[in-house]
């Protein structure tokens, strides 16, 4: 906690020195102790926020993992699927986010869901790929000796091919935890009310730079979240190094 | 007549244009100690594969365990070269992998794996990660795990191959010592002549590639064994003979 506490801590210290010795319009760039006051003053707007954008990108990562561990696993199984699928979700990864928005809003209505979907858009395929390559990463040997056990497919998934491609599972995880947030500011773009990205938009609107900063500090606290919840799960379920 | 365990019989394995394997007939007795022992190459590991069931043989030969044909698949205990253990299992559960993949009742299988843990030399281990262990302690593992699955056809593959001088000679004795304790019918595959005279019931040399039984030697010296005998002048004999064996298909697979 304190380790990543404290280059934090610097950074703000930083931009304080910069913004005092340097003398910086702040047009540019306010100190960081006038957006400390404008969050605390409005501590419970941006605490709204914050906890809108976290359902969201949570709710997005969390299906973009599932359905992205679940669809490399099925890949694996039924090689056919794959070479009919996984084309596919390759040529939708080449049709940038945004040009989505709008036809997710309209399906979805300004809810939770929309940009949740946008968020699970950008997530699920990286985690897709990486276990993919987990998984042909096993020894062939190490198969060969679970079938000599009298191992069936399932349990060779079960036993060896799921656990051992944990490691770059993770990579992809906390690859995909920035990416969900990114989704689900995004989705507010496209006329929410609520959450970060609402409020990003508005502040740039309306030239609140204080606003405007205050907003990407909370962005980066839902993106800090999400990150650290990956880590800690990393750090219990991949307590064995990659040594396969 | 005496029953056969396993009896092996004109199996030949082709790979594309490659030969690996030429017609092996073996027959090899319950409770027998038997080492294979042969020039890189020669179709060890192929032949091994196909007592494991992992590998079907050609056309017109056959397996036959317990007199029986069928799937070989799950009914011998296969022990590869590395140890193969798994990172995110201790030393007990990777110890039990086979049997949860049977589906044998847990707390039975976990009782017995604890006593069996101690003949193992792994007591106070249970519960360290292969990654902490040793070399020598993990072929112990991987060999337990081989025993944990109960078939009385054990093949094990240079398990101490890996292994320095002087741990692999205790692990020999040691190996001999759970024999004599567990009675199972044992194939050993090495490359150094005096482990597979040491262990052995019988030696059988295979030829260079096409692989086939070359001599089959049966090894009388007393039990139990101890390292003296590894300086014995009827002990050096036999290696002499073998020696010559190995040799010239050493020579013939160098040179080819």
């Amino acid at each position: 906690m304190l380790r990543a506490a404290l280059p934090i801590l610097l950074l703000f210290a930083l931009w304080e020195a910069a913004v005092v010795g340097l003398a910086i319009d702040p047009f540019y760039l306010p100190s960081i102790r006038v957006v400390a006051a404008a969050m605390q003053a409005q501590s419970g707007s941006y605490l709204d926020a914050y906890l809108v954008t976290l359902a969201e990108a949570a709710l997005g990562f969390a299906m973009g993992g599932l359905v992205g561990v679940a669809s490399a696993l099925l890949f694996t199984r039924l090689p056919m699927v794959k070479d009919m699928v996984l084309p596919i979700f390759i040529v939708s990864q080449t049709v940038p986010v945004i040009a989505f928005g709008a036809i997710v809003v309209l399906w979805f209505g300004n809810t939770l869901m929309a940009k949740a979907a946008i968020a699970f858009y950008l997530t699920f395929f990286p985690v897709t790929i990486n276990t993919l390559a987990g998984i042909a990463a096993v020894d062939a040997r190490q198969v060969a000796l679970l079938r000599s056990f009298g191992a069936g497919p399932g349990a060779v998934m079960r036993k060896l091919l799921l656990p051992a491609a944990l490691p770059r599972i993770f990579t992809a995880l906390r690859l995909s935890a920035s990416l969900a947030l990114a989704g689900a500011i995004v989705g507010e773009w496209f006329g929410a009310s609520r959450g970060v990205g609402a409020m990003l938009l508005a502040a740039m609107f309306n030239e609140q730079i204080v606003s405007l900063w205050a907003s990407i500090l909370v962005a980066a606290a839902v993106g800090g979240t999400l990150f650290a919840a990956v880590a800690l799960a990393e750090r219990a379920m991949v307590f064995w190094r990659e040594e396969l | 007549m005496t029953a056969t365990k396993l009896s092996i019989s004109g199996v030949g394995k082709n790979f594309g244009a490659v030969r690996a394997l030429d017609r092996v007939d073996l027959d090899i007795a319950p409770g027998e100690f038997v080492t294979l022992i042969g020039p890189s190459g020669c179709g060890k590991s192929t032949l091994f594969n196909m007592l494991a069931g992992l590998l079907e043989p050609d056309a017109g030969g056959t397996i036959l365990l317990d007199g029986k044909p069928g799937k070989l698949l799950g009914r011998t205990a296969f022990m590869p070269q590395r140890d193969l253990l798994l990172p995110w299992r201790n030393v007990l559960d990777n110890a039990l992998l086979p049997c949860e993949i049977e589906g044998l009742p847990r707390a039975e299988t976990r009782a017995r794996a604890e006593k069996m843990a101690v003949d193992f030399g792994l007591r106070g281990f249970e519960k360290h990660f292969p990654q902490q262990l040793s070399g020598g302690m993990r072929q112990r593992v991987a060999l337990m795990r081989t025993f944990m699955f109960e078939r009385d056809l054990m093949l094990l593959d240079e398990p101490f191959g890996a292994l320095d001088a002087l741990t692999r000679s205790m692990m020999q004795r040691w190996l001999l010592d759970i024999w004599a304790r567990y009675r199972r019918t044992i194939i050993f595959i090495t490359h150094d002549i005096d482990e597979a005279i040491f262990l052995a019931d019988r030696v059988v040399v295979m030829s260079a590639r096409p692989g086939r039984i070359k001599l089959d030697r049966r090894i009388d010296l007393p039990r139990p064994r101890d390292a003296h005998l590894l300086t014995a002048p009827e002990f050096t004999a036999i290696k002499r003979e073998l020696l010559d064996a190995v040799e010239e298909e050493s020579l013939k697979s160098f040179s080819a």
